[in-house]
């Protein structure tokens, strides 16, 4: 049978699955089922056993659930009320003053959580009401809050890189590492973007008059030191070589529960729900890992990636054109899908297109989760939205409409670091080990 | 409902099994990583013997232990962006029919799991580390786990079926900020 009318069947059934609301994980596997039984003469349900059993139990998918414990437990913690008031004294000069609040605390987390939707609960929680109580315009409120947790996909620890990582065999030490300067070159952004917004418009940002001497300010930045600490041990030990991400994320477990103590405000209660949820989290994304895992592996018996793989390298098409077209399809794509799918979809298909026109994987990885920041606030489906609809009780509409400058802030992301790869290469290469 | 009521508490006290054994694997590793540190300082060797099998085994179980009660409580995600514009009957076939099809395939791996299963315990597999772990072992706290992942789609099947009601939540849509969003 054709390759044409296989893909066809294969996409028609993927997306009436999906649509129909059949877990994503479920309808990866069903696809992948369909395929081999029809497509192929594998023992489909041996292949799916081992599947499962070969890819669930892998050392570098333990980093995993503790990096989702780790941020359960700052989740928990006075973590965002200590940001907040070490941050606040240094902020009053720079244009947008507390604005940035949102974009730092963002940034902040990010280097200790490994999740948007957790970064925008956890800061938008506090900054949320406490900038609207001095008068900030909500749409810039909600906009950067939005934009902003964004960063917590790109800057390590990070799960979608982890998911990648995993499902593509790449090294998650370097994918880690390749996120911290475009995450660095996107906090730069989205904190030029406020001030150029302040400075446009002087009367939009309340006075803020907090004088403070400068041993005052250190004084009440004394609460940044344990997560700075925090993000250094975690992000360093692997940057130096001496700690695997497994390692790093025991290492940083144990610190977090140290810092979560001594707020004070963390019982043995919040320590289980912490637990509990974080086995929950962990397992919704290993069965969509294990969902893609066995498509991958029936693609693979069918042969339809590699086809598809040598006709795109058949047209000679450069690999610019190449990635134009991807990240019109993947904005369309993150429309409707939550990021991890958009992840797994693309490692089981579209991996060997990438590689056989000589992208570079973790590159691609870190492009990736660039263009999946962006379906997290776009509408229908966007996780941001979602998280800021609920603390807010605003329309993911309007919280949409809010972000847009940080989705094309970010499109601007995608055009830099594909015009200058080595913001994205060159830490990794650098690197030891 | 007695039965509703002990169902449930099946599919959380794995759900807490799951969750112990992310625990497990937070002190194996913080283990490792003190001996590490022994071995820096004092230049005597010392790893506990396969902890990478032993963590991965644990992931394993912690994955399929906390399945059921994630789907119970609506964990997994899925796309409700079409059928929850849909008038309240069409919902509730739809949900049938997912649910039929979920059950199909979650049952068909777990008869080829047992297969599995089967086979290593036949064949005496064992983990290629320094300790050999009868591969078996782990692989059946797989198979319990989606043993019960089926029971929890069985369950949710007939409830609605018989009841007319839906079991699973709609999912939450937040993945790790979910549980303080309530």
């Amino acid at each position: 049978m054709g390759d044409q009318l296989l893909a066809i069947l294969l996409l028609v059934g993927l997306f009436a699955m999906l649509a129909g609301g059949v877990w994503v994980a479920f309808a990866l596997m069903g696809v992948g089922v369909i395929a081999l039984l029809f497509f192929s003469n594998a023992p489909v349900g041996l292949v799916l056993a081992t599947t499962f059993w070969g890819h669930s139990h892998s050392w570098a998918l333990t980093a995993l659930p503790l990096f989702i414990l780790m941020g359960e437990i700052l989740l928990r913690s006075r973590l965002s009320r200590d940001m907040f008031n070490g941050l606040a004294p240094w902020l009053g000069h720079i244009p947008g003053c507390l604005l940035h609040i949102n974009v730092l605390g963002c940034a902040i987390f990010a280097a200790v959580s490994g999740s948007s939707a957790a970064t925008a609960a956890t800061i938008g929680r506090l900054s949320i009401p406490e900038l609207k109580s001095r008068g900030y315009p909500e749409s810039l409120v909600i906009g950067t809050l939005a934009g902003s947790a964004t960063l917590g996909l790109l800057i390590p620890p990070s799960i979608i890189l982890i998911v990648y990582g995993v499902a593509t065999e790449q090294s998650i030490a370097r994918l880690f590492i390749a996120g911290v300067l475009p995450g660095v070159m996107l906090v730069g952004m989205f904190v030029s973007y406020v001030a150029i917004r302040a400075l446009m418009n002087p009367n939009l940002i309340p006075r803020f008059d907090m004088r403070m001497s400068l041993r005052q300010r250190l004084w009440e930045s004394r609460g940044l030191i344990p997560v700075g600490l925090l993000i250094l041990g975690v992000i360093g030990s692997i940057y130096i070589g001496i700690a695997s991400p497994t390692d790093a994320a025991a290492l940083g477990v144990l610190l977090s529960l140290l810092l979560a103590a001594c707020s004070g405000v963390f019982t043995r209660r919040d320590f289980f729900d912490a637990l509990l949820s974080a086995a929950r989290t962990s397992c919704m994304i290993a069965f969509i890992l294990l969902g893609a895992a066995f498509l991958s592996v029936a693609m693979g018996f069918t042969g339809l990636p590699r086809n598809l793989a040598a006709w795109i390298g058949g047209m000679g098409l450069s690999p610019y054109v190449l990635l134009g077209a991807l990240t019109v399809f993947f904005i369309v794509l993150g429309l409707f899908l939550d990021g991890i799918s958009v992840v797994v979809l693309t490692t089981s298909i579209i991996m060997p297109i990438v590689l056989s026109v000589g992208i570079d994987p973790i590159w691609f990885g870190i492009y990736l989760v660039l263009v999946v920041e962006m379906s997290q606030i776009t509408p229908p489906v966007g996780f941001n939205l979602f998280v800021i609809q609920g603390l807010t009780g605003i329309n993911i509409l309007r919280v949409a409409q809010a972000a847009l400058p940080f989705f094309f802030l970010l499109l601007v992301a995608v055009v830099l670091i594909t015009a200058f790869p080595s913001i994205v290469t060159f830490l990794p290469q650098a690197m030891t080990g | 409902m007695h039965l509703r009521h002990t169902l449930d508490r099946i599919y959380l006290i794995a759900g807490w099994c799951a969750a112990g054994c992310i625990l497990a694997i937070a002190c194996l590793v913080t283990a490792q990583i003190s001996l590490n540190l022994i071995t820096r300082a004092f230049g005597i060797p010392a790893t506990i013997p396969s902890y990478a099998d032993f963590a991965g085994f644990l992931l394993a179980a912690a994955s399929f232990l906390a399945a059921p009660w994630t789907m119970r409580s609506g964990g997994h995600i899925r796309v409700s962006l079409v059928t929850s514009r849909l008038p309240a009957t069409s919902q509730r076939y739809i949900e049938l029919g997912v649910l039929v099809i979920a059950s199909l395939l979650i049952g068909y791996a777990f008869y080829y799991i047992v297969l599995l299963i089967g086979e290593s315990w036949q064949f005496g597999d064992v983990s290629p580390g320094i300790i050999a772990v009868p591969l078996w072992i782990p692989q059946t706290i797989m198979g319990v786990g989606m043993g019960l992942l089926l029971v929890s789609l069985l369950d949710a099947l007939v409830t609605n079926w018989v009841f007319g009601k839906s079991l699973i939540p709609q999912a939450d849509n937040t993945d790790s900020a979910d549980s303080e969003e309530k």
